[in-house]
């Protein structure tokens, strides 16, 4: 872009934006604080949640167990008295005699295993412990119980529920038995519960892959076989102290000393017999839907503060994009306002070079006529001596006057001086202008053409400062042309009588401007030029200048064909406008150099 | 035209001794002195038609020094010559009622130009002051005493 100044900016190191470690600090303490302020609450309230949860599941858990444990320990118990209902009723309703009588036993044995195959063997026995009647599958009539302890416990409660037991048939197996006053006479119906039928029923309770069931006696011998380790009749290494309450939960924590270590253990008590039901079930399978909820609620907790910690990172770094290009912009303004500055130090000196230069001039200039005025009174012979001393003199008065124009000159750099409303010939002028950049433009391959309108009337102006607007513009059109090989200038004129001033048009065949820049080339220190190429005030100064002259200037521009700078200058200024920016009148223009 | 009083003002002595004898030379009685203090003491004691002013020197300055010569109230025109470097304020003396100014170095043909141009605005002052009197004393001839004061001053 167009942002053409003259003078060369080098920028000021001192200025430049923060090193880069600086930025990556500055990364790293946004990114820790968004990371702070959002992953740490949202794992809090997560870990809070997923505790909350974890008791509140486990507790469900636990108690669902526990009903499991209870139901099926009731079941089991129901078991035992429906049995032993079963057999009062029979004792009941049928005398010895009928009992003994051949195919009566088999009928009731039949009737009472029609279900399934609850009882093993039915027996009647009398008073002392001899066998009436049997129907099962051992040859057991000749055998007296009188000694046996199963036999005295019936004699004396009427009805008894044995442990496990090896007895005559040595296998282990438990009895029920009841006891049947009849008049005088007492006797016994005696059943054996099916063991295998029996542990299938205990074992009907769903513990999944790891857990097990089995019942134990008060003494902690096994009452059916367990499922992993162990026999029936053997010692458990369960705790049989009776418990307070009937049925318990207990969940047993890894620990390798531990008898239960990660299990969950659940204990019944049976009333009668006194057994205790024992449901043993890993305790990874116990809670294994919620270790997995768990699990997958954890997976979703740290997915999102991954997620948070990825977006903090990408904002982070965008937002110290955004502020590292707004630290790179201050400091070219900076630059720019630091070399402006420097500028303005290098005018004021100027301006006090100039007036301490113009002083002793003057007085030299002075002595230059005292010289002359004496030599015109003097008469002198030596006519080389004369036409020397005239040369000198000349010469004395050429080189004031370059003095006089050296110190215009840094005057009009140091801008301190007004600028003079004269009469001006702009085609002329445009001329002059050309003729000046002729030579540099050529260098670039550029060539500057002319259409200058023949009708144009002088306008009252600055020529100073349209000369520096005019050198601008040029400057910028050629740099335009970087990149390309050749191209043209070219500087119209024309006048238009309705608007009351005339259009001159710089227009060129460069690389035009970017749409999106359109709004800010006349604003101060914009430019597209590198760091220390231009400083943005070329056109900025442009349009405060036209301004000023109660002109205006327009911009048309297609980005790889060209840029068309039109600039309106109206034939006169009012009075008022030439009192602000210039002398008081017409004649106080009469020192040719202003 | 030739003959003229001029009071030249310059802190530069070699400056002001060159100018005089040069304006000397031309027929002008010059006077010369390098501070406006004495430029203001000189005006008060006589009468010049033009001052030739510098702008910067030690002391009171050319401006106050302008300022000091309008509260005299009289009809010498003021010439400002300065070095290139404070036209703004070779500007802001002609606001002041200065007649016009001149940047050093200059040719001694353009000062005496700008002079004889001051000389005549005087002259013509003077001229238009005089009718006025002349009308004034028609219609009231007792105003006489009133509008010649010992010293030549504007009304």
């Amino acid at each position: 872009m167009n942002g053409h100044d003259t003078n060369t900016i080098t920028p000021d190191t001192s200025l430049n934006p923060p090193e880069k470690n600086s930025y990556r600090y500055l990364f790293r303490r946004f990114t820790l604080l968004t990371v702070v302020c959002s992953i740490v609450p949202l794992l809090l309230v997560g870990w809070g949640l997923n505790i909350h949860y974890t008791y509140f599941a486990q507790t469900r858990i636990v108690r669902t167990f526990e009903e499991q444990v209870a139901n099926h320990g009731r079941f089991i118990e129901q078991f035992l008295k429906e049995q032993s209902t079963k057999l009062r009723l029979v004792a009941d309703t049928h005398s010895k005699k009928d009992l003994q009588k051949p195919g009566s036993l088999m009928t009731i044995f039949e009737n009472m295993n029609r279900e399934q195959p609850y009882i093993m063997d039915l027996g009647v026995i009398d008073q002392r412990g001899n066998h009436l009647a049997y129907i099962g599958p051992y040859d057991l009539l000749d055998k007296v119980y009188f000694h046996e302890d199963w036999f005295k416990q019936v004699m004396q409660k009427g009805l008894y529920i044995s442990d496990m037991f090896m007895g005559f048939r040595q296998e282990p197996h438990f009895i029920i038995a009841v006891l049947r006053r009849e008049e005088e006479d007492q006797w016994i119906l005696r059943a054996t519960i099916n063991t295998r039928v029996f542990r299938t029923l205990v074992e009907n309770m769903r513990v999944g892959e790891t857990g097990e069931v089995y019942l134990v006696n008060t003494r902690g011998v096994y009452q059916t076989t367990p499922r992993f380790g162990g026999s029936i009749m053997d010692q458990a290494d369960v705790a049989v102290d009776p418990f307070k309450d009937p049925v318990s939960v207990d969940v047993f924590k890894k620990n390798r000393s531990s008898r239960f270590s990660g299990q969950v253990v659940g204990r019944f008590w049976l009333t009668h017999p006194e057994w205790m039901l024992v449901v043993k079930q890993a305790r990874s399978e116990t809670f294994e839907e919620m270790d997995r909820a768990r699990f997958v609620n954890l997976i979703f907790l740290h997915l999102s503060a991954l997620s948070i910690l990825v977006a903090a990172i990408f904002i982070t770094r965008y937002m110290v994009g955004i502020i590292r290009k707004r630290d790179d912009h201050a400091a070219r303004l900076n630059n720019q306002l630091m070399q402006a500055s420097k500028l303005a130090s290098i005018g004021e000196l100027s301006a006090g070079v100039a007036h301490e230069i113009n002083n002793p001039v003057a007085i030299i200039m002075t002595e230059r006529q005292l010289l002359l005025d004496q030599f015109q009174q003097t008469m002198m012979e030596d006519q080389a001596f004369k036409n020397q001393f005239l040369s000198s003199m000349d010469q004395i008065a050429l080189q004031s006057q370059r003095c006089k124009r050296i110190t215009h000159n840094l005057l009009r750099f140091s801008r301190r001086t007004r600028s003079m409303i004269e009469s001006v010939d702009l085609n002329r002028f445009v001329a002059e202008v050309v003729d000046l950049m002729e030579r540099e433009t050529k260098t670039s391959g550029i060539r500057l053409l002319t259409d200058l309108d023949p009708d144009l009337p002088a306008i009252q102006s600055d020529s100073s400062q349209l000369q520096q607007v005019f050198l601008n513009l040029i400057t910028n059109a050629v740099d335009a042309h970087e990149g390309k090989p050749y191209g043209s200038i070219r500087i119209s004129t024309r006048y238009d009588a309705d608007a009351g001033g005339i259009f001159l048009s710089i227009a060129d065949t460069g690389n035009g401007i970017d749409p999106k820049h359109m709004d800010r080339i006349f604003d101060p220190f914009f430019t597209t030029k590198p760091v220390g190429k231009g400083t943005g005030l070329g056109l900025s100064i442009c349009y405060s200048i036209i301004r000023q002259l109660k002109g205006n200037i327009t911009v048309k521009s297609e980005p790889g064909e060209g840029t068309e700078f039109i600039i309106f200058l109206p034939l006169t200024l009012s009075e008022k406008e030439t009192r602000e920016s210039g002398p008081s009148g017409p004649d106080k223009t009469s020192d040719p150099s202003i | 035209m030739k003959g003229s009083k001029i009071l030249l003002v310059d802190d530069e002595i070699v400056f002001t001794t060159n100018m005089s004898r040069l304006l000397v030379n031309r027929g002008y009685q010059v006077t010369a002195v390098n501070s406006g203090d004495a430029a203001v003491q000189e005006l008060e004691k006589d009468d010049f038609d033009v001052v030739v002013l510098d702008l910067k020197m030690p002391g009171m300055d050319g401006i106050a020094t302008l300022k000091e010569i309008k509260k005299l109230d009289l009809f010498t025109q003021t010439l400002i010559l300065t070095g290139h470097g404070s036209i703004d304020t070779a500007l802001e003396a002609v606001r002041l009622g200065a007649y016009d100014y001149l940047t050093k170095p200059c040719e001694i043909d353009d000062l005496v130009s700008k002079i004889e141009c001051a000389w005549q605005k005087k002259d013509e002052h003077v001229k238009e002051e005089m009718q006025e009197n002349v009308q004034k004393i028609i219609e009231s001839p007792h105003s006489v005493f009133d509008l010649y004061p010992s010293k030549d001053k504007k009304k």
